[in-house]
């Protein structure tokens, strides 16, 4: 086999080559470790992971979704929808907690099957329909919550997901690893992952090879939504709480995350890995300039150029080729 | 010999059109059935009802002895007929193995078995004598040639028994052409039959057993390749009598209007000089590969230059797409789908796109009168064939979308035009209508790059011949003083015939 007989320098070295992100990544990495005290400690490395974990499991949904060549952007508003589903259960309703987690998951799910439905059935361009599908559910739960915070004592029973460690490990920083050894081996190892690239590379292609490509699809944006549905309730259980706004914050992180990670936006291209790596390295940005003391005011022009950077390294390498 | 494949009084018809009138046709197990026809008699319709893409509007089709009427082409796969369209359908990020298993992975629970894909997949290729292809190459990387191969590869691990190739040599060359009929008389052996779709009559009478002729969507004849002609092939696909001679070419003028120095491009050619004068017509030729392509592009700023000039009308020109429309270089790409026509919009619009500034008033309105009088003009001048100029070009056929990514350049007055394959994948009518036109611009005083892999339209029409060997220039002949045997001892490099002195 000739991969293995590459020593390991080379093939870092490779991985690097492929993707300019990784090598800014590092940089920053080391530039960092040289100019604070504090970021190689254990407990700011975790706290950076634990920050990392809704972010990249969400982002495992949408990376799933671009590969087919589509774009989900209602994940957020999914991811924040399912929290108050969830919340508001347990606290309104008294469902057990457990239960109330399914539920949440499961409407995360089934918003993604009907994002899959439209994309497929009604033949909606991907983007439309999950804007549209945006739109209504952050109208639901602004109507629903009235502006209001919903919290309650039954939320403690949940707040070991973000709260918890095993170990020294704290649990979400687990379930992030866990999530992305699955789903690797989904998207390497298994028939549906083969056809989710095969789609996304050539959809008349797969279709003539007698895939049923509408049904893949849509399994596809239900499966986004699982993962979307169960971020709400990492989030709901680190907030210990559901507001109206609360997946606000993600759409641009999960997005950002998926593209600097190198997932062709026309589809069938890309490794999860880097999705990963990409979720941790937009951490880090943020974690970093905390801990240099950069003003908040600051930290938005600094974090978009970094990024910007990185993304025309990735760029500018694919064109040479 | 037992019937494979058994069409009954089929008919299609489009609005506007009868595509397809009453065909019948039997095709016996294991012959390789050729299937030739004009543009627009119909061949596309039959290979779409066949491979389940169009459902007839009547009439009724058997395949092994039972009803075949497969509601699209996935169904058609698994019963055992596999169609290889000219485009691909390829998953070019993809390697081999995930092609050659695509739809039918073998697997486990959902989990992939890539053992087993791999052996599937190389068993395929070893069957075609194709083992040299690496499975985990990605397919995108391959030549066409192999590309092919994996089309084919794909067909055998879903069984075929029917196997139809449109036009599966269009993009290939002499060498690949050959290793190709080996395969598929290699197929034959193995009992698969083979619908071979294509105009060029040279294959069918290298390869088929049978040939059958549609013209304006009636099938006129089916016959034992024994018992026809060329000229009766022609015939029968034309119903009229086309001659093989070209029309005598012009005389060129004097005056140069470009000139091509010391040109090199990193990878796909060196230091390449000639130029060209008003009137001429010059022809570059070479093998795939060759750099001639390449070349091509690289005139109109469609493939990057490292170093070398290029002389306008004697003033230095830097190649670019727009700079090249303002000073009146047209071209006519290669590729016509993705590059030499918009599908989506009418013939009207296609013509008159780079003609627009001058069709519109102040500040940038279009005069559609003057549009619609510049494509009318075009289309009449041109025979493009199309029911009306609101027509989308995607509904024309072949021959007549060239037709149109031609006119819209002569539309805008272009004095040099450069073409690429101008003729590849369009039947022997069309294409003698294109030399025609050529002959014509080239007697108005224009002058013509002609790219191309064909010899007899290279010699017949170019008044001087560039043949490319591996991106060099490896000999300049007079169009008048060459034949196909001399070019061919250049295109494959065997001998090199450096610049003759004499001036012209």
């Amino acid at each position: 086999m000739q991969s293995q007989k590459k020593n390991t320098r080379q093939k870092i070295l490779e991985i690097i080559g492929e993707n300019g992100f990784i090598l800014i990544f590092i940089l920053w990495i080391i530039f960092l470790s040289l100019t604070t005290t504090t970021f190689l400690k254990s407990q700011n490395v975790f706290t950076v992971l634990r920050q990392a974990a809704i972010v990249s499991i969400a982002a495992i949904g949408e990376m799933l979704v671009m590969l087919l060549g589509g774009m989900d952007v209602s994940i957020a508003a999914l991811l924040g929808f399912s929290g108050i589903v969830g919340v508001s259960l347990m606290v309104n309703y008294g469902v057990p907690p457990l239960l109330a987690g399914l539920v949440c998951v499961l409407v995360g799910g089934l918003i993604g099957f009907i994002n899959g439905i439209l994309v497929t059935k009604v033949r909606i361009n991907s983007v439309i329909a999950t804007l549209g599908m945006m739109t209504v559910l952050n109208g639901v739960a602004l109507a629903y919550t009235q502006g209001k915070t919903i919290v309650g004592p039954q939320l403690d029973t949940i707040a070991f997901l973000s709260r918890g460690y095993i170990g020294p490990i704290p649990i979400p920083v687990i379930l992030m690893f866990i999530f992305y050894i699955i789903f690797y081996l989904v998207l390497n190892k298994t028939v549906f992952g083969a056809r989710i690239y095969a789609i996304g590379n050539n959809e008349k292609a797969s279709w003539l090879a007698g895939i049923k490509v509408d049904r893949l699809k849509i399994l596809v944006f239900t499966v986004a939504g699982f993962l979307g549905g169960f971020g709400g309730l990492l989030q709901a259980s680190r907030q210990g709480s559901a507001t109206s706004s609360m997946g606000n914050e993600f759409l641009f992180p999960i997005l950002t995350a998926v593209i600097l990670g190198g997932i062709s936006l026309s589809g069938g291209k890309g490794k999860i890995q880097n999705t990963l790596i990409a979720a941790i390295f937009l951490m880090t940005i943020t974690n970093g300039m905390v801990l240099l003391g950069i003003s908040l005011y600051v930290q938005g022009i600094v974090s978009g150029l970094i990024l910007i950077i990185a993304l025309s390294l990735d760029r500018l390498r694919y064109r040479k080729r | 010999m037992t019937t494979i494949l058994s069409l009954k009084h089929i008919s299609r018809a489009f609005p506007g059109v009868r595509a397809l009138d009453d065909i019948s046709l039997d095709v016996g197990q294991g012959t390789i059935h050729a299937l030739v026809g004009a543009n627009g008699a119909g061949k596309s319709t039959l290979i779409k009802i066949l491979s389940g893409a169009l459902a007839p509007d009547a009439g009724e089709m058997t395949f092994r002895g039972a009803l075949y009427a497969p509601e699209d082409p996935s169904k058609a796969i698994r019963v055992g007929v596999s169609t290889i369209y000219q485009e691909f359908n390829l998953l070019t990020l993809r390697t081999v193995t995930a092609n050659i298993n695509l739809g039918k992975e073998p697997e486990r629970f959902g989990i992939l078995n890539e053992q087993v894909g791999r052996k599937r997949a190389s068993d395929a290729l070893a069957r075609l004598g194709a083992s040299t292809i690496p499975l985990e190459a990605t397919v995108g990387d391959l030549k066409v040639s192999e590309k092919q191969i994996i089309e084919i590869a794909k067909a055998l691990v879903s069984k075929c028994a029917l196997l139809i190739m449109d036009e599966p040599t269009a993009a290939l060359n002499e060498s690949e052409i050959n290793s190709l009929f080996r395969i598929i008389q290699d197929l034959k052996k193995q009992d698969v039959t083979i619908l071979y779709v294509s105009h060029r009559l040279k294959e069918i009478f290298a390869l088929a057993d049978v040939v059958s002729v549609l013209r304006d969507g009636k099938m006129v004849l089916t016959a034992p390749v024994t018992e026809v002609t060329p000229d009766s092939l022609i015939n029968s696909m034309t119903g009229r009598k086309i001659t093989g001679a070209f029309p005598e070419k012009y005389t060129v003028l004097e005056k140069e209007v470009l000139r091509v120095e010391n040109l090199c491009s990193p990878m796909a050619f060196e230091d390449i000089n000639f130029s060209i004068h008003r009137g001429e017509v010059i022809g570059i030729t070479g093998l795939a590969g060759s750099g001639k392509v390449e070349l091509g592009k690289a005139l109109i700023g469609d493939f990057p230059i490292q170093s070398g000039q290029i002389y306008l009308r004697g003033a230095p020109f830097k190649p670019s797409p727009s700079r090249a429309k303002e000073a009146q270089f047209g071209y006519m790409p290669e590729d016509r789908k993705k590059e030499g026509i918009l599908e989506e919009l009418s013939v009207q619009r296609n013509i008159s796109l780079p003609s627009l500034p001058d069709l519109s008033r102040f500040p940038g309105f279009i005069q559609f009168n003057k549009e619609r009088d510049l494509a009318r003009q075009e289309v009449d001048e041109l025979d493009i064939k199309t029911p009306s100029l609101n027509q989308l070009v995607r509904n024309l056929s072949g021959g007549n979308q060239q037709k149109v990514s031609l006119a819209k350049w002569l539309a805008t007055g272009s004095e040099i035009l450069l073409l690429i394959e101008p003729t590849q994948g369009i039947d022997v009518g069309v294409k003698f209508e294109i030399y025609k036109l050529i002959h014509k611009l080239s007697s108005q005083g224009k002058s013509i790059i002609l790219v191309s892999s064909e010899l007899s339209e290279i010699i017949s029409l170019a008044h001087s011949i560039i043949v490319l060997f591996n991106g060099r220039i490896q000999a300049e002949l007079s169009g008048d003083q060459t034949s196909e045997e001399e070019i061919l001892q250049y295109i494959f490099g065997q001998i090199k015939k450096e610049k003759s002195h004499e001036e012209r």
